[in-house]
């Protein structure tokens, strides 16, 4: 029963969610309508319930047993807790305050300023260290080694010259030539790929609908 | 070959990385503070997108769905400015949305800039942009299929109340924009898969126009898309957001709108340039050093 129960669900919801896309009957528009504006709200909003209280139960796990890195466990704790209050009461910016004072003199901390000037330049940075990463790979490891390492060698260079207007100045023809690649050859074996991933995908949904396919209930598919 | 040389190209096999990443950081850095002038000249998948938005019908609104997270700002924020700016000078209305919650940070920081520009220069009430009036933002809401489904249907169904939490349906601009229907194009900016889910969801079930304004990296991923017509050109990378600045500043300074506004994406052109050609040179010089030791060893 434990399990029966969530397989009919994926069962009923996967086939009404696919037959709801093909059929214009009102009745059955007006009920796909319920399910993705309500149905699917309200377990989206579980979800979130799910997300904050698992990171909340990882993170004070971590605290407890003195694992590894420990103490950043607090900052997460910390952030999540005064961001979703500021969030949630402290308004949007100057312009738009909310019920909780978030300014001191000069010095505001709505949820748009700590969005600025705290998450756009950490996770800018954390970004950018792969520009480093990639110069020193591209350094050591891309070499000419045989035909097809030359070829995508190449290609590379093309590219990279292609994507900055310098390209437009060493020979005219570059930055179309650039173009013709991402249009003719990469288009030609991205969709071959792309009907492939399709299809893998249609094959798994078919199999999860029609309860062939269980890992996702947990225990390993048994 | 003399030991000499031997050695050096030996050394430049086994040179520590750091040497690397200074050299870069240079590279990245003294053209951002001593930037030397690009013009870039616009491709023709830049070009489809501008000319579409120039010439789309006056009650037709414009829709920028913010897709990306802070980590890609730099390359695609240029974008969401320019599509707005572009907006805003031919008179459309515009509607931005996030579907993903990072987005929502990012479409305000647009949004201030680009009406605080047009505001700031404008001489009469019709050249100013109002909220409510001229632009909407409605917000995020969850999950992604709700979204794109449920816009086609009515856009005040899927957010009843906007971002700075005002009743959708109160606002003045919601009587021109009720579904896809009212939506000339809808231009997603992403770093992901969503731009694909977006024509999934939204153009097969109802027919909407899209572009996308995407990462370098993954415009070989939506290349398929462009060719088949599914969307009206696309904007790859910091060189499209620069190219398309370029031809919205053209646009603006027709409009009378010479207000010298700052272009970040074909600001950083020169960097991203200076960087490209580093990497080249490293490519090259490591080649170099791996095939004269490898005959050596030979």
């Amino acid at each position: 029963m434990q399990r029966r129960i969530p397989l009919l669900i994926v069962l009923i919801t996967g086939i009404f969610g696919a037959v709801a896309f093909f059929v214009p009957y009102p009745a059955i528009r007006s009920a796909d309508e319920i399910m993705r504006n309500d149905v699917q709200r309200i377990i989206a909003a579980f979800s979130l319930v799910l997300g904050v209280g698992s990171i909340v139960q990882h993170h004070l796990i971590k605290i407890q047993r003195k694992a590894q890195f420990w103490q950043y466990s607090y900052i997460t704790l910390i952030a999540l807790v005064i961001t979703a209050i500021i969030g949630l009461f402290g308004g949007i910016d100057i312009a738009r305050p909310g019920v909780l004072p978030t300014r001191l003199g000069n010095f505001s901390f709505h949820i748009q300023t700590i969005y600025s000037n705290m998450m756009v330049p950490l996770a800018a940075t954390m970004f950018s260290l792969l520009a480093f990463f990639m110069s020193s790979a591209a350094y050591r490891a891309f070499r000419a080694r045989n035909l097809e390492a030359t070829l995508l060698l190449l290609a590379a260079f093309i590219m990279m010259l292609g994507a900055v207007p310098l390209g437009r100045l060493i020979h005219r023809e570059l930055p179309a030539f650039a173009e013709w690649i991402l249009a003719v050859p990469n288009t030609a074996s991205k969709r071959g790929i792309l009907f492939g991933v399709e299809l893998g995908i249609f094959a798994t949904s078919l199999k999860i609908i029609l309860g062939i396919e269980r890992g996702w209930l947990g225990g390993g598919g048994k | 070959m003399s030991t000499t040389r031997e050695n050096v190209l030996i050394r430049l096999q086994k040179i520590d990385r750091r040497w690397i990443y200074l050299v870069l950081w240079l590279v990245v850095m003294i053209p951002l503070l001593f930037p030397f002038k690009i013009q870039p000249q616009p491709s023709p998948t830049v070009e489809k997108l501008f000319n579409y938005i120039d010439t789309m019908p006056e009650n037709k609104a414009l829709a920028i769905s913010v897709d990306f997270t802070p980590d890609t700002r730099a390359e695609l924020q240029p974008m969401v400015v320019a599509l707005m700016r572009h907006a805003f000078a031919q008179k459309r209305r515009v509607g931005l949305l996030a579907i993903s919650v990072y987005g929502l940070g990012l479409a305000e920081e647009a949004i201030q800039q680009v009406t605080a520009e047009f505001n700031t220069n404008a001489r009469t009430h019709e050249d100013s942009v109002i909220y409510g009036e001229d632009y909407v933002f409605w917000g995020w809401t969850t999950p992604v299929l709700t979204v794109m489904l449920g816009m086609g249907e009515r856009i005040t169904n899927v957010f009843p109340v906007d971002y700075y939490g005002n009743r959708t349906e109160s606002l003045p601009i919601m009587r021109y924009i009720k579904n896809y229907d009212d939506i000339g194009i809808l231009v997603t900016i992403a770093a992901s898969a969503i731009p694909r889910s977006w024509i999934n969801y939204a153009q097969v079930q109802f027919g909407v126009n899209l572009s996308c304004g995407i990462t370098a990296v993954s415009a070989a991923d939506f290349y398929p898309y462009v060719n088949s017509g599914q969307f009206i050109g696309m904007l790859a990378g910091m060189k499209g957001a620069a190219e398309y600045e370029q031809l919205v500043a053209q646009r603006m300074k027709k409009n009378g709108m010479d207000w010298a506004l700052r272009n970040r994406g074909t600001e950083a052109m020169s960097s991203q340039t200076a960087a490209h050609l580093a990497i080249m040179a490293f490519i090259v010089i490591g080649n170099i050093a791996y095939f004269a030791t490898r005959r050596k060893r030979k």
